[in-house]
């Protein structure tokens, strides 16, 4: 009974709020071209899935968010490891990348236009840059927060530091990478808005954008809600994959 | 006789801006094929002794030879297994892939009395358990020196008096040599052949142990506390 009941909490949740949403519409609070009623946005969505537009969409904004998300895991991955195994490059980098932490990537779009022209570049990197801080942050963090007790055992056993990056400090750090992969896939799919507005006419941001100029609220509301599931469905894949990784090794924050 | 041959160890920490010298000058010798048990209260020094041995610190002064071709394994007070890892795979950690040999390993951790557990992961089993899969994986690779930080430290009382009698079969099965540190005398009246006393960073005294001889551990545990002013 209590399973049933925790099964249907977010489905009650999401009722209060549709319920909500119908009540302001049906009380006219605000104008339809604001605010339009859910029923609308459901069958402009209808139309959008049985004409496929949809699908399009979201196969290539999610082929945009995994190219910069990749390249993003890969820069984070090497710079943490870099930290680790040659502690003096850091010096060399880290004041750049604190400063670059900083700088909201969408303030970067003019000169990436400038640099990179309006085609798939410039758009990658914006994913790249909004996705590449959290997962470096997490990155740096499980590398370098490893058991000092734990190096010990590798030091016993005459490990050299090669072999005790690959067996203890990259095991050790791996719930502090996949909670960084995590958020990072959660920033790229934030980022994908920006990245669209740059000269795309394909992309889930760009039907967004377009539906916007189009006057089309329901279109919009309909592409920020395809995101938003998108996302949720690509956190849920990590969450299943990393609790079969981490099966019977305890709690790990992700279920 | 083949051992560990401590000259002259020395070996200070800075905690603030104070020097605290926790070895003043160790000269000891280990022997093999036997328990060599380090008694003394805690903050002797009796742990920086063994770190040393076990080449995880270096000393400020003296040298540490070892007068046979030597392979040392360590158990730490805490059992220290990768939580990520099943007991097998903890077991097999100190190995190299070229010597990873399965009913070696099986055969350890059957000693050790962990049959039916190879699967289980670290926070499945007890503290116990926890610490026989710390001594199988310092077992696994054929050490000729254990070095043992109060290994049953954070034991109770049967699971402790249980695994004593373990260390000494295996001890006696396996011939290995154990650098063993402890601050219960019971403790090192028990296990040890060669009981060696410690007190502010110096050796205070040193005993053999006769076995099976309950007179004598009598005497011992007395003079041990008269030593060390209890």
């Amino acid at each position: 009974m209590k399973k049933t009941i925790g099964r249907l909490c977010p489905i009650i949740g999401i009722l209060i709020i549709l319920c909500g949403w119908s009540l302001v519409c049906k009380l006219g609070i605000f104008s339809p071209y604001v605010l339009p009623t859910p029923e609308k946005v459901f069958n402009s969505s209808q139309k959008m899935l049985q004409s496929g537009e949809i699908f399009v969409d979201i196969a290539i904004s999610f082929g945009r968010v995994l190219k910069g998300f990749l390249i993003a895991f890969v820069l984070a991955f090497s710079l943490g490891m870099s930290r680790v195994l040659l502690p003096v490059a850091e010096k060399y980098y880290e004041y750049i990348l604190q400063f670059f932490r900083n700088v909201p990537p969408l303030s970067m779009i003019p000169l990436l236009i400038l640099w990179c022209g309006i085609g798939e570049t410039t758009k990658t990197v914006i994913i790249v840059l909004a996705s590449f801080f959290p997962m470096y942050l997490n990155i740096v963090k499980g590398f370098t927060g490893c058991d000092k007790r734990l190096l010990e055992v590798g030091d016993t056993f005459n490990y050299t530091r090669l072999e005790k990056f690959k067996s203890i400090v990259l095991p050790a750090a791996l719930p502090d990478i996949l909670v960084g992969m995590r958020i990072g896939m959660g920033y790229s799919w934030r980022a994908i808005i920006g990245a669209e507005m740059v000269a795309a006419s394909t992309g889930l941001g760009h039907m967004i954008l377009f539906a916007q100029q189009m006057s089309r609220t329901d279109k919009v509301i309909v592409g920020i809600f395809v995101i938003g599931i998108v996302g949720l469905v690509t956190d849920k894949i990590f969450g299943i994959v990393i609790k079969k990784l981490f099966k019977g090794t305890g709690e790990n924050g992700w279920n | 006789m083949a051992g560990i041959k401590l000259k002259n160890i020395q070996k200070s920490y800075m905690v603030g801006e104070r020097e605290i010298n926790v070895l003043k000058g160790i000269n000891l010798w280990i022997p093999e094929d036997s328990i060599t048990v380090i008694l003394g209260r805690s903050g002797c020094g009796k742990t920086t002794l063994l770190r040393l041995v076990g080449g995880l610190e270096e000393p400020d002064a003296g040298g540490i030879a070892f007068d046979v071709a030597h392979k040392t394994a360590f158990v730490f007070q805490e059992s220290r297994l990768m939580p990520w890892l099943n007991v097998w795979d903890n077991v097999k950690f100190g190995l190299k892939k070229q010597e990873c040999d399965d009913k070696a390993i099986q055969s350890i951790i059957d000693v050790v009395g962990l049959n039916g557990f190879e699967k289980a992961y670290p926070n499945q089993l007890s503290g116990g358990m926890q610490q026989r899969v710390a001594i199988a994986r310092a077992m696994a690779i054929h050490p000729s020196f254990i070095m043992m930080d109060e290994p049953f430290a954070a034991l109770d009382y049967f699971t402790r008096a249980q695994m004593q009698k373990e260390l000494i079969r295996l001890q006696r099965d396996c011939g290995v040599s154990i650098l063993f540190v402890t601050h219960s005398i019971d403790e090192a009246l028990l296990l040890g052949h060669k009981i060696v006393v410690i007190e502010n960073g110096q050796i205070k005294s040193e005993f053999v142990v006769e076995e099976n001889n309950e007179e004598q551990s009598l005497i011992l545990k007395k003079n041990i506390i008269e030593q060390l002013d209890l």
